[in-house]
């Protein structure tokens, strides 16, 4: 049973993976990578890792390749790839790097010694284990992170708000309008 | 799975039959009580009391004309309603029912719940906003201007109120330290039902609740005066019908959620488990319906200010406070 949910969720994490990168439509992509993300958090629940399945879920899937999606959808049919040369040295280079990255990680898996499934104990990766961790031993590491979304939030903010004219222009038009009510109002008392 | 794969199955099957036939009825009683709220009857011919009505407006919806629209994509445009469907009946994979249940007549013994996860919540709530990819990707795919409106108004309403409600969930987690359903019923045992220390993360979840499964005020997604039918507005037959039932699942599911975690959900005196759930879910049905026949649509910007300038702050104090008062107050928490 574990085989096959395992052989099920590799193959669609590997099927998705590809077709992020082969598809031209920029929504099918993110599509294809909301998929990614729902195979490898079946994996992390045969790993015995609820919590990180779910927050994985729930933060990438629920969140975040949600505001992709929106852009996408906004952006519309700019965002799709017009052209359509490729490059021989570019495909060439790239299953370069990824024969490198596959020898890095045989290499790395072969010399580590990994020859049985590991064995952890019951709480591994429970909310209340992984809470604990983040509030005492690496509680530097989480407010740094915190602290770094923050100031990306900012800049996003500071980013979006350039387009100042646009206010203005708000408040003009407001002003009209209660201008023009105002009139109204004088010329047709109680209406 | 706490009773192996063959009764799990079982379990999973009839519990989704249950809550189809429970949606059905529930179209009927909506119609019926929006009719009273009126002053009018609602659905009375069809079977006694109009009991029927659900049957026949599945008949006329199964044998509508099935047409997948010039502009749309059709296979992401065929795929939407499934997404949202499925997500919104597989949250009720977690729902706790009661304990442990014998069947009469024998010793055989099953538990009246699915499934427990030390994670829960965080997967009924992970479930509960994927459901929404469903009405992005159909309002997408259905290559209409109305649709597509409609699709990001649901995605703009789903990220501003999944943070309050969110945050007033964890008001109860707090007091349950847990974020299993079994759990957190059993931290409520002897009627210490969190409504009353959680009454501001209560109103804050209900408004979020409702915000959530984009029903009346907060159809924005659908507002018929501005975007025809928003997301659906493209769709037909049973294609319609299941968009239309997985927005009332996720009431369903929004209402069970609520007497779960605020009312101890299936605990209660004399009755047992199941129909303490019925009554529960029932009661939290009922304002939603009520909600609906009572209340005007909001704007937009109406939305967006409740969610972020009331509903946020309100739900980040609720949940210092809550905090506070754990660490340092009361022996009962």
């Amino acid at each position: 049973m574990n085989t096959l949910v395992w052989a099920l969720a590799s193959a669609g994490a590997l099927a998705s993976a590809l077709a992020v990168i082969v598809q031209r439509n920029p929504f099918i992509s993110a599509i294809a990578l909301l998929g990614n993300l729902a195979s490898l958090a079946t994996l992390y629940l045969l790993l015995q890792s609820d919590f990180v399945a779910a927050a994985q879920i729930m933060v990438y899937a629920g969140a975040i390749m949600v505001m992709f999606l929106f852009v996408i959808a906004y952006i519309g049919p700019r965002g799709e790839v017009q052209d359509e040369r490729r490059r021989g040295w570019q495909i060439g280079a790239a299953c370069a790097a990824a024969g490198a990255i596959l020898v890095e990680v045989a290499w790395t898996v072969g010399r580590s010694g990994l020859t049985s499934a590991a064995t952890v104990k019951d709480d591994f990766g429970s909310p209340k284990h992984v809470g604990e961790l983040f509030l005492t031993r690496y509680v530097g590491a989480f407010e740094i992170v915190s602290l770094l979304l923050l100031v990306a939030a900012i800049a996003a903010v500071v980013l979006g708000a350039g387009a100042r004219p646009n206010r203005v222009r708000m408040d003009e038009r407001q002003a009209k309008v209660r201008a023009a009510r105002q009139l109204a109002a004088q010329r047709e008392p109680g209406a | 799975m706490v009773d192996g794969f063959i009764v799990t199955v079982i379990k999973g099957f009839a519990l989704v039959n249950l809550l189809m036939g429970f949606f059905a009825f529930m179209t009927w009683v909506e119609r019926r009580l929006i009719g009273r709220f009126q002053q009018r009857l609602g659905p009375n011919r069809v079977g006694p009391a109009g009991l029927l009505q659900p049957i026949a407006d599945l008949g006329k919806l199964l044998r509508k004309q099935s047409m997948i629209p010039t502009g749309a994509r059709p296979r992401l445009y065929l795929l939407a309603p499934f997404v949202s469907l499925t997500c919104a009946i597989g949250a009720f994979g977690f729902m706790p029912f009661g304990g442990l249940a014998t069947i009469p007549g024998t010793s055989l013994t099953f538990h009246l719940y699915m499934a427990d996860s030390n994670v829960a919540l965080l997967f009924v709530a992970a479930l509960g906003s994927l459901g929404f990819y469903g009405l992005l990707i159909g309002g997408w795919a259905s290559g209409s201007k109305y649709a597509m409106l409609g699709g990001m108004r649901a995605i703009a309403q789903l990220v501003s109120y999944e943070v309050a409600f969110t945050l007033a969930v964890i008001g109860v987690l707090i007091h349950a330290r847990s974020l299993s359903f079994i759990d957190i019923v059993h931290a409520q045992s002897g009627w210490y039902w969190y409504i009353l220390p959680q009454f501001l993360g209560f109103l804050v979840f209900m408004v979020a609740a409702v915000a959530e499964s984009n029903r009346p005020p907060f159809d924005l997604t659908e507002a018929d005066g501005e975007v025809v039918a928003g997301y659906h507005t493209e769709y037909g037959g049973m294609r319609f019908a299941m968009f239309a039932n997985a927005e009332f699942i996720n009431a369903i599911t929004l209402s069970a959620l609520a007497a779960v975690l605020f009312l101890a959900g299936p605990e209660g005196p004399l009755l047992p488990g199941p129909l303490w759930m019925l009554i529960k879910t029932g009661l939290f049905l009922f304002i939603f319906i009520w909600l609906r026949a009572t209340t005007p649509r909001v704007r937009f910007d109406q939305l967006m200010s409740l969610g972020w300038k009331l509903l946020l702050p309100v739900a980040t104090l609720n949940l210092l406070v809550t905090a506070f008062f754990v660490v340092y107050g009361s022996s009962h928490a």
